[in-house]
This record gives structure tokens, C-alpha cells and sequence, in this order.
């Protein structure tokens, strides 16, 4: 169906905002309940992705280093935005406690490391859940003026609340089963992984910060997981394709947990689970072409 | 970044800009889709050869809202997704009151995206009717311009021999989202005896196409369209670029030839790599192109010949070598040759004189190429470009890329897959009556012819 | 029943210095780039081919299977077998003599022959001390047995192992071993310099000829050897200060290879298959050998190749006038000139347990596009760097030219193969 977006202003930054003074700002409590997001946009023009930077990713991430990039590194150079939306005077949903509860996104298209991307990203779709509101960052990746990946990414903030009846949501299925594959993840993930997704948050890398949101350990990044799954099906994808993660449940460090795919005839169903197979922390699914 | 464009972005900047107009273009309709409401089919004067070919093409159609009544304007009750009316018995001045009195209930109707197609035949006998042909090309470039929301309308000049067979690629590839960057074009089909078959998903399938300049942009979306439409793809570009090529190449299933295309033996090259493999050529696209942009008074030699040689002479060197019969490998009977022009060449833009010369010259070489190639059954077109957004329209100083991008019937550039859908369109076998044609891929720019 | 094995064609990466554009990449990352350009270049994708072989010489623990994990990541069929070989320097080549035997029996039709080495992401290991340490607490199976395995550890063994390039039974690295060789052999700077400026002239001219664009695609960026010095010359080459052979030694950092980044690999199959499959027809591998030298007993560490060229030629009737070209693996522009002079010595060749002296060459046939040290020397991608090349040169010279390989490797090896234009 064709249709007109909504015109939106756009803030327009020559550079990723630094994300450690975004945190800090977000740590000072707010007044009011009622949740309310800034409608603007926030853009980035020809960003230039730094190699040295994306090895690094992709080794924390298992990925091979190739011309084509994976589709959460892209997620990864459009966080930055999602912070300095998260973390706006107009924003009343906290960053720090927001939960990343579940992701989509689309590469349209195979991304050269060596291309420049316009990224753009804007808060939408803020609606009521049982346990506070929900909120959609939607992020674009233009080259060449071509959409060439897309993804939204579903917070949940408790702190906040949105008037109305909570919808609904369908979960990834989910079957407990023997894992087809063990990943060990290390103590120091965390902080491995902060440092090419510069993901500043605490609660990653510091035993005191996981504690003061009710973890007893670190728990390693939902999106790690995410680029970790997509990794393991390295080549079992088109170039084009669409994925969509569920985070059910963080994952303490360290920590082995199990991974599974099958192939459905529309889809790969990916699950990281619990050693045994029976708790899941992450449902993924993937299809080949954008929708 | 220039100040200017900074402050165009900022939201200072967004909200003047929304005041004076500039609107968020609509987002176009794309790829092998249809238009979501009826098809409404106008004949006018008992033409059949729309109705026979919306009938291969397996669609519908309605009968038109004809605005006949002289005090109340006719409406259609919900919005229609095409009219196409078939004027190719239309030669009188008296008979284009039938033509308004359907397309203005349909314009107002008309669904965003959808499509006003006319068709009419390219030679008639006697003055008012030569007359009549000229005016309905006024007529559609007009009605382009009106439409809003992205839709668009195009002219099609059916040869009075042609039978729906021929015409069948042509209304499917105008009717579907392939075609959303094409506004207010008029081109010729012609008489070529195909037979009456429904279009088909993959035309392209097993057949070996070579893209030039196909590692990036433009030119991987050629690529990729042509892949999806069941191409084995020769991906070429120049060696520095081998990287993206290797990867445009492993995705669509083809190969990658580095080499650049004004060595003098860059045909034989091609035709050797297409050989080797056991294999001939069904179709070329030559889409590598540079710019080398300065007013004339500031362009030397070098940049003067430097664009000439890529953009038109290695073309022709490389033809000459693919045409010739003891070629193995070269381009087979029936094959396709797609150059790309530009609405620069055609229409002039200032700082391009070497670039214009070049792509005017690709129309001319096309128009040239068809008669003499019409006995092998090889076709020769060329797609105009408009503002496409790609790396080498990044270029252009931010003020000017504004107004070029938003200057046109669709307010809003094109995209490379629209370039390429065109060409896919160019190079399907059932296309076989349309040959020294350019189509622009402009969004009916409003400079220019 | 035997298979004539073809070479059909190759890719590689652009080579780079330690350090430098392929810093970042791994060996899995540059085996993985350079099979997909080779894909990509005979259109490959989604093939399932007969066997990948490849290897690097300095690897870490968890590439154990190396080349199997590049297959996975590239656009190859995933059923593609693939296995992880190693000969020092001689694995690229000792790669393709392996895949060319297995097509030559018939229990292959195609595989593709490789080597990758990256330098600057070189494994660095723990001490053994330490390593025996961990490995006994590791196995340890109560708290105090594994607090006392632990406490053996020492300040000095945290220190951590880079690498050596030294011949673990001489303790004398390959510069030092050819820096003896080079005085033995009274080989002069002079020569050394022309070799190595030769080199760069000629691998800069092939590039600016187009001669790589069908066997090098670029990576990371990176589009032609970044080591290449279009512009060095013997006078510059001879500003240069010595660095094995002590203050009056004649090797400098000019005429010896620098450490290197990068990947090769080479696609070989049967001619039957090959012609079937509608892919070009290069050569044929003709033969190939191995031999070795006895290094510690004080034999010349990289002459092992010279022993290797006499078998293989006296078994095949072949001398060395019969070559339209040859490739020597410029390990040092001295390991070039001794090879060179060995194969002149009736007393050396004699000395091998060979006839006599193998003869002379004309140097207008030796090293036609350059060699390793202006293009770089990947350990063990050099061999399936140099194949693909060669094949390529004799194809252009028409059918039944012959061209020799001649690669050193570490502990005295040397490999040698005949590849013929079909």
C-alpha cells in the first residue's frame, strides 16, 4: 500500500553522539508518569563506518570480516541515536531501565564496510503493556539514497505508563528441546563487546551496576546474542533478508548456553537457550528477502 | 556538508521548508506489483489491442466513468487503480472530447501510484490526424504533471500491425510498480510478431547478461533486478572495485570479470570470459559510466575526451567486437543492447557539456543501432536516467541537489532499482517491438524535451 | 586410469606488509575473501567441489580447521570437504600437489588448492611452564592438588610467547641460516639489489598491464600489493644497512621479503571436468617433488629445492633448457642467485646424489611477473599465489610450454613442480 509517512522534523547531527554523558543524564529521575517520547527524527548524514571497529565486532561477534556487513552492526551505528532520543528533555521513558524486549530488522541489500550510510532513527508507536509502556525506535539506513537495511527495536519501560488496554503479543513459539550447539560465554563478554559496540550501559560490564537492577551478575547485551545467532547462520541467508528477536530473559556472565536452528520451508527458527534446552533467553527468526 | 545543508535540516530549517511547500514526497509503488484498485479500460473508437492484451496480462478490467452529463461531474464511488484508454482510433479533434470526459473522472480517482496509460497509434494519414497524435502527447505530458501521489501517466505509440503479443511486456511493465519512476513518456512499440502469451516472472531465465559498471550502485541493482528475473549475470567493473564485484557476483549467482571497458581489447575480453564458459551473449548493458563536470570554459582536453571514452566511445568498441558473428561469445540473434543515456544529455545541464555530449550521443548511437540490427532480431534502447540518488549524485552541491531531486512530477528522486527495472523491462524477449527507443527514468523532470 | 589435473585459474588478496591495510583481518577472514573472489570469478556459488585444501603457517589453536571453517563462510556449497595442510613455506604449493593427486586418481574432479598467513594477527602464546601449570590444574581433581599445581607458577613464565622464526634446531633464524648460505656461496649485494629492484619492476609492470585483473580481487579496501615499489631502485636498494649477516653482511630489509598479510588459493580440476563445467583450461600440473637437506649437519638451510628439481627433472627426461619459464621463490634475492649457482655446480648436484650440474638459465625466463619480494610472501600463500600465475604465463605462450616452481621452505624442505600449457 502506498502512503505518505508522516512529516517529522529532523534533528540532523554530523556525528554519533557520545552515549557515556546520555547515561549519566538518564540516571536523574523524572517527574511524571504519563509517557511521553520527542516526534522528531534524528539523523546522521554519510557516516563512514570504521573498519578497524568492525573487525573488532565481528571477532566479539564470531562474524568473518568481509566487504558485506552484518545487519546488527548496522543496528550498532544507529544506537547512538536511540540514546540521545532515550535520553531527550521531550523523553519521559528512562533510558537506564528501559528493557530491549524485542527487535526487527531488514538488510534490503547486501552493505559495503566501504559505504557511507545516512542513518536515521525516531521514536513511535508508545502504547500501554501490563508492566508500564512500550515504545518503538525505528532506525533507516540510506546508501545511495536507497533504503538499504531498516529495524525497530521494542523497549519496555516500567517506570512509565500509557493509559489505554495492553494488546496482546504473539511470542515466538518456543519447544524445549537438546541444543544443537554450545557457546561459552566468558566473564569478560561484557566488556569485550562494549568495546566495538560502545555500549556504555553498566549493567554489561559491572557486578555493582547489575546488582542495582536486581541481577546478581553482568548480563551479557541482547543484541550481542542477536549478532551472535545471526552469525551461526552465516550463509544460510540471502543477502536480503528479515529477522525478528524475542528477548525473553537476560543472560548472566559467564555462562554456556545452548543454541538450536531449524528450518522451517518459510523460515530459520533460531533458539539460545539454557544449557539443557528447556529455559529460552532468545527466539529469533529469520527469513530470506525483505518483506 | 555545506552550512546550507545543515540548516535545511534542521528543524528551523524542516519547518520553513514544510511552509514553502516541500512536502515529504510520497512513497512510490515498486516491483512486480499491481495496482491495488480496478483496472479501468476506455476504449475509444473500438481500438481492441488494449483489451487483448490486459487480457494476456490476466487482469480485469472496468468500464470507465464517462463525465457526459453537462451540469454534474461524473466520480467514481471508490479510487481505481489504472485507466487505460485506447485511442489508437482516435484522429479527430471532436473525438478528444471523448478522451477528457474519461480521464477526468479517472484523474480524480486515480489511487496513489496508479497509472493513466494512452494508447495511440505513432503514424495516421492526413493533417488533423497527425495533428491529433501530436496533441495527445501534450495531453499526457500534462495530465503527468497534474497527478499527485505517484502516480503517473505515460503514452504508448502502438504500430497499427502491432498485436497484443507485442504490446504485452510493455502495459504489464507501465501497470506494475516497475515502472514508478516513469512519468510522462511517450515511446514507440512496434509490429514484431509475438505470440499471444501471458507475461512471465523470470523472461530473463538462463540467459547470459553482461552489466558494466556493475559493482556498485546503479549498476548492482541492475544486477540484482536482472538476476531476479532469471539472468546469468557477467558482473563487470574496473579491477580497483573487484571487492564489491566479487559480492554483487557471489549474490546473484553470475560472474566477475574485472577489466576496464576502454582497453582496446575490453570486448574481446568479455566475449572470451562468455566463451570460455561455453557460452554466448543475449544482452548488454552498458551502465559504467564518469563525470568529469566544469563549465566548458574550464574544460580541458582530457576531461573532454576522458568522459567521451567511457561513456560512448568504449561502448561502441565493445559492440563492434560482441556484434560481429565470428565472435564467439558475442551477442546472439535476438539479443538485447541497453545503453543509458541521461535527461543531461538530452535536455543540457550546465558543467556538463563533455557528459552531455556523451549521453545524447548513447540516444543517438541506440536510434542508429535499431534499423541495422532489425534483421538479427537485436534490439537497441537506452534508459535516461533522471535524478537517481546514488554516490555520484551525492556529488552535486547540496542547493542544486534539492532542487534537481524535487524537480520532477514525483517531487523526489529515483531510486537504482528504478533505472534497472526499466532495463529489465528493455532486455525481456517479448520486448522484441520496441527497439531504438530511449525511455526516461525522470519522474517527468521538467527540464528538458 | 589416470586424470590429467588442470589449473583453471586462481585469486588472491592484495599482499600487505605486517602491520599494515590487512592488519585487521584474520586468516580465516583472508582464506575466506580469497575463495569468494575465486568463486565469484568462475561463478562458483553455491558448487559443490571436490575438496578445499589449504593452510597457514602460523595459526592459532582454534583455527585447527581453518580451511573447512573459510569454506563455511564462503559462497561455496557447505558440503564442500576441506582440509587444513601445512609444509612451512612450500604449503601453497604442497597444497596444489595434493588436490592435483587426488584429481590425477579420480577421487576428485575439482578442488581448489590455497594458503593464507597473517602476520599481524600472529598467535601469541603462554609460556610452557605456564601452560604445563594450567594443564595440571586444569586436570587437578581436588581444591589443593589444583592450588599446588597453580603455585608452581612463576613471575617470568606470564611473559608471553610471540611466535619465533627461528629453525628450532639450530636456533638461527631463516635470514641468519641464508646470511651463512650467501657468504658460503660468495654471493655479492650487488646481485642481490638487481634481483630485488627486478622484482618490483616487473611485478609493477604486470599490474599496470592488467596481468592481475583476473587473479587478484581487493580486500578491505586494499586493491593492488601494498608492498610494491614501482619506484625502487638498485641505488636505492643500496642505501639499505645489512641486517642478517652482521655489520658486513650483504641482505638488507630490500632484498629479503618483509612479513606479510594475505591469501591465495587456486582452482584446479580434471580436464574432463573443467571443459564440462565451461572453465578455462590453463596447464597441467606434470609433476611435482619434495626433498630436504640435513640443516643441522650444516647443509644449506634453503637449498632443499635444488635436490628436488634434480630427482624430479632425471625422472621426467627433462633439462632445464626444456622450461619456457621459471619461478623461483624469492625468499631472499640471495636463496634466487644461490639456487642459481647450485644448479650450475657439477660438484653440489653431484654432492645431492644428482648426475651432474642441472645447467644454466636465461634470466629473461626467471620470475616474468615478479616474485615475493615485491609482491610479499604470505607463508603459505606464496606457492598458490606463484600456480595460478604461472599456469596463466604458459597459456599465453601456447600449448606444450613448460614452466618450473622451485620453493624453499623451513627445516631444509623444498618443493618443485612442472605445470605445462594446455
Amino acid at each position: 500500500m502506498a502512503g505518505t509517512e508522516p512529516a517529522r522534523t529532523v534533528e540532523h547531527l554530523s556525528e554519533s553522539p557520545g552515549m557515556g554523558a546520555a547515561f549519566a543524564r538518564a540516571l536523574i529521575p523524572r517527574r511524571g508518569d504519563t509517557a511521553r517520547i520527542p516526534d522528531r527524527a534524528v539523523t546522521i548524514h554519510g557516516h563512514r563506518q570504521d573498519l578497524a571497529r568492525l573487525a573488532e565486532y565481528s571477532r566479539v561477534c564470531e562474524f568473518t570480516l568481509r566487504h558485506s556487513v552484518p545487519a546488527t552492526w548496522i543496528h550498532v551505528l544507529t544506537f547512538p541515536l536511540h540514546v540521545h532520543l532515550l535520553s531527550d528533555a521531550e523523553s519521559s521513558v528512562p533510558l537506564v531501565g528501559a528493557v530491549h524486549v524485542s527487535n526487527d530488522m531488514t538488510m534490503h541489500r547486501a552493505v559495503g564496510a566501504d559505504e557511507a550510510l545516512d542513518l536515521t532513527v525516531h521514536l513511535e508507536n508508545l502504547r500501554p503493556h501490563r508492566r508500564g509502556a512500550l515504545v518503538d525506535l525505528v532506525g533507516q539506513a540510506h546508501a545511495d539514497g536507497e533504503l538499504v537495511w531498516d529495524g525497530v527495536s521494542t523497549y519496555l519501560s516500567s517506570s512509565v505508563s500509557v493509559p489505554g488496554d495492553p494488546e496482546g503479543r504473539d511470542r515466538t513459539p518456543f519447544e524445549a528441546g537438546t541444543p544443537h550447539g554450545l557457546w561459552r560465554l566468558p566473564a569478560d563478554l561484557g566488556r569485550r563487546y562494549r568495546r566495538a559496540s560502545k555500549d556504555p550501559n553498566p549493567i554489561h560490564t559491572s557486578r555493582l551496576a547489575a546488582k542495582a537492577f536486581g541481577f546478581p551478575r553482568p548480563i551479557i547485551h541482547g543484541m550481542w546474542t542477536h549478532a551472535r545467532a545471526l552469525a551461526a547462520l552465516e550463509g544460510r541467508l540471502a543477502d536480503a533478508f528479515s529477522v525478528h528477536v524475542d528477548f525473553v530473559k537476560p543472560i548472566l556472565l559467564p555462562r554456556t548456553v545452548g543454541f538450536t536452528s531449524t528450518a522451517t520451508e518459510r523460515s530459520l527458527d533460531v533458539a539460545v537457550t539454557s544449557r539443557d534446552g528447556a529455559t529460552p533467553f532468545l527466539l529469533m527468526r529469520a527469513k530470506d528477502g525483505s518483506p | 556538508m555545506g552550512v546550507l545543508e545543515k540548516a535545511f535540516y534542521s528543524p528551523a530549517g524542516k519547518a520553513l521548508s514544510a511552509k514553502a511547500g516541500l512536502k515529504e514526497p510520497p512513497r512510490l509503488r515498486r516491483g512486480r506489483t499491481w495496482p491495488q484498485g480496478a483496472i479501468v479500460l476506455a476504449s475509444l473508437g473500438g481500438g481492441t489491442v488494449a483489451a487483448d492484451a490486459l487480457s494476456l496480462l490476466g487482469r480485469a478490467t472496468e468500464a470507465p466513468v464517462v463525465d457526459d452529463q453537462p451540469d454534474t461531474p461524473a466520480g467514481y464511488g471508490s479510487r481505481i487503480g489504472a485507466l487505460v484508454v485506447d485511442a489508437t482510433e482516435l484522429t479527430t479533434i471532436a473525438g478528444l472530447e471523448d478522451l477528457r470526459a474519461v480521464l477526468r473522472p479517472a484523474v480524480r480517482a486515480i489511487e496513489p501510484s496508479g497509472r493513466i496509460v494512452i494508447l495511440a497509434r505513432a503514424e495516421q494519414d492526413g493533417w488533423e490526424a497527425k495533428a491529433v497524435t501530436r496533441a495527445l502527447d501534450g495531453i499526457n505530458r500534462t495530465v503527468g504533471k497534474e497527478l499527485r501521489k505517484g502516480a503517473t501517466a505515460t503514452l504508448l505509440y502502438v504500430d497499427a500491425d502491432a498485436a497484443s503479443g507485442d504490446l504485452v511486456s510493455t502495459l504489464g511493465f507501465v501497470l506494475q510498480g516497475r515502472s514508478a519512476f516513469v512519468d510522462g513518456q511517450a515511446w514507440r512499440v512496434s509490429a514484431a510478431a509475438q505470440r499471444p502469451q501471458a507475461m512471465e516472472d523470470r523472461p530473463l531465465d538462463g540467459r547470459v547478461i553482461v552489466v558494466t559498471g556493475a559493482a556498485r550502485g546503479i549498476g548492482a541493482a541492475i544486477a540484482r533486478t536482472l538476476a531476479r528475473d532469471g539472468a546469468s549475470i557477467v558482473a563487470v567493473d574496473i579491477p580497483p572495485a573487484g571487492e564489491s564485484l566479487a559480492a554483487v557476483a557471489n549474490e546473484v549467482g553470475g560472474t566477475a570479470l574485472q577489466l576496464d571497458i576502454t582497453a582496446a581489447d575490453a570486448g574481446a575480453t568479455i566475449a572470451a570470459h562468455v566463451a570460455g564458459r561455453g557460452e554466448s551473449i543475449y544482452g548488454i548493458v552498458h551502465n559504467a559510466g564518469i563525470t568529469r563536470d566544469k563549465m566548458l570554459v574550464n574544460t580541458d582536453a582530457s576531461r573532454w575526451g576522458s568522459v567521451l571514452d567511457v561513456n560512448l566511445a568504449a561502448q561502441i568498441r565493445m559492440n563492434e567486437v560482441l556484434l560481429d558473428p565470428t565472435t564467439p561469445g558475442g551477442i546472439t540473434d535476438g539479443g538485447r543492447i541497453v545503453g543509458i543515456a541521461s535527461t543531461s544529455g538530452l535536455a543540457g545541464n550546465k558543467g556538463q557539456t563533455n557528459y552531455a555530449a556523451s549521453k545524447a550521443g548513447v540516444a543517438g548511437l541506440v536510434a542508429a543501432m535499431a534499423p541495422d540490427l532489425a534483421s538479427r532480431s537485436i534490439t537497441t534502447n537506452a534508459v535516461a536516467p533522471g535524478f537517481i540518488e546514488t554516490d555520484m549524485t551525492a556529488r552535486i552541491p547540496f542547493v542544486q541537489r534539492e532542487v534537481f531531486r524535487r524537480s520532477n512530477s514525483l517531487s523526489q528522486g529515483g531510486h537504482p532499482e528504478d533505472v534497472a527495472e526499466a532495463i529489465g523491462y528493455l532486455l525481456d524477449p517479448r520486448s522484441q517491438g520496441v527497439t531504438g527507443q530511449v525511455v526516461r527514468v525522470c519522474g517527468q523532470n521538467l527540464v528538458g524535451a | 586410469m589416470t586424470h590429467n589435473a588442470v589449473v583453471v585459474g586462481g585469486n588472491r588478496t592484495p599482499f600487505a606488509k605486517a602491520g599494515g591495510p590487512l592488519a585487521q583481518a584474520s586468516n580465516h577472514d583472508l582464506l575466506t575473501a580469497a575463495l569468494d573472489g575465486l568463486v565469484a570469478r568462475y561463478g562458483l556459488a553455491g558448487t559443490r567441489i571436490g575438496e578445499v585444501a589449504a593452510g597457514a603457517v602460523l595459526k592459532h589453536p582454534k583455527d585447527f580447521n581453518l580451511t573447512r571453517e573459510a569454506v563455511l563462510s564462503s559462497a561455496l556449497d557447505p558440503s564442500t570437504p576441506a582440509c587444513d595442510l601445512q609444509q612451512a613455506c612450500g604449503t601453497g604449493l604442497e597444497a596444489t600437489v595434493y588436490v592435483a593427486n587426488k584429481i590425477a586418481l579420480g577421487q576428485i574432479d575439482s578442488g581448489i588448492a590455497g594458503g593464507t598467513d597473517s602476520t599481524s594477527d600472529a598467535p601469541i602464546t603462554v609460556s610452557d611452564p605456564l601452560r604445563r601449570a594450567l594443564l595440571a590444574a586444569n586436570a587437578a581433581k581436588t581444591a589443593p592438588q589444583r592450588l599446588k599445581a597453580l603455585s608452581r607458577i612463576r613471575p617470568a613464565h606470564l611473559k608471553p610467547q610471540a611466535p619465533s622464526v627461528t629453525e628450532p634446531r639450530t636456533g638461527l633464524s631463516m635470514g641468519e641460516h641464508q646470511a651463512l648460505t650467501t657468504e658460503r656461496w660468495g654471493i655479492s649485494r650487488e646481485d642481490q639489489d638487481e634481483i630485488a629492484a627486478a622484482s618490483h619492476h616487473k611485478l609493477a609492470a604486470a599490474w599496470d598491464d592488467g596481468f592481475f585483473d583476473d587473479l587478484v580481487t581487493p580486500y578491505l579496501g586494499l586493491a593492488r600489493d601494498a608492498i610494491l615499489r614501482a619506484d625502487t631502485s638498485v641505488e636505492k636498494l643500496a642505501k639499505l644497512r645489512p641486517v642478517f649477516g652482521g655489520p658486513g653482511g650483504t641482505m638488507t630489509a630490500g632484498n629479503s621479503t618483509a612479513l606479510s598479510d594475505g591469501a591465495a588459493t587456486s582452482l584446479l580440476a580434471s580436464e574432463d571436468w573443467a571443459r564440462e563445467h565451461h572453465l578455462p583450461v590453463l596447464a597441467k600440473v606434470v609433476d611435482a617433488e619434495v626433498a630436504a637437506v640435513d640443516h643441522p649437519g650444516g647443509d644449506d638451510l634453503l637449498l632443499g629445492p635444488v635436490a628436488a628439481a634434480g630427482r624430479m627433472l632425471a625422472r621426467r627426461g627433462l633439462t632445464l633448457d626444456d622450461f619456457a619459464l621459471i619461478e623461483i621463490h624469492e625468499a631472499f634475492a640471495s636463496t634466487v642467485l644461490t639456487t642459481l649457482e647450485a644448479w650450475k655446480s657439477d660438484e653440489y648436484c653431484r654432492s645431492l646424489g644428482l648426475d651432474g650440474a642441472l645447467g644454466t638459465i636465461d634470466r629473461s625466463i626467471l620470475n616474468v611477473t615478479g616474485s615475493s619480494l615485491a609482491a610479499g610472501h604470505p607463508f603459505a600463500a606464496t606457492g598458490a599465489r606463484i600456480v595460478p600465475t604461472l599456469a596463466k604465463l604458459l597459456h599465453q605462450r601456447g600449448p606444450g610450454s613448460k614452466g618450473l616452481i622451485s620453493m624453499c621452505a623451513a627445516g631444509g624442505q623444498g618443493v618443485v613442480a612442472i605445470l605445462e600449457a594446455v
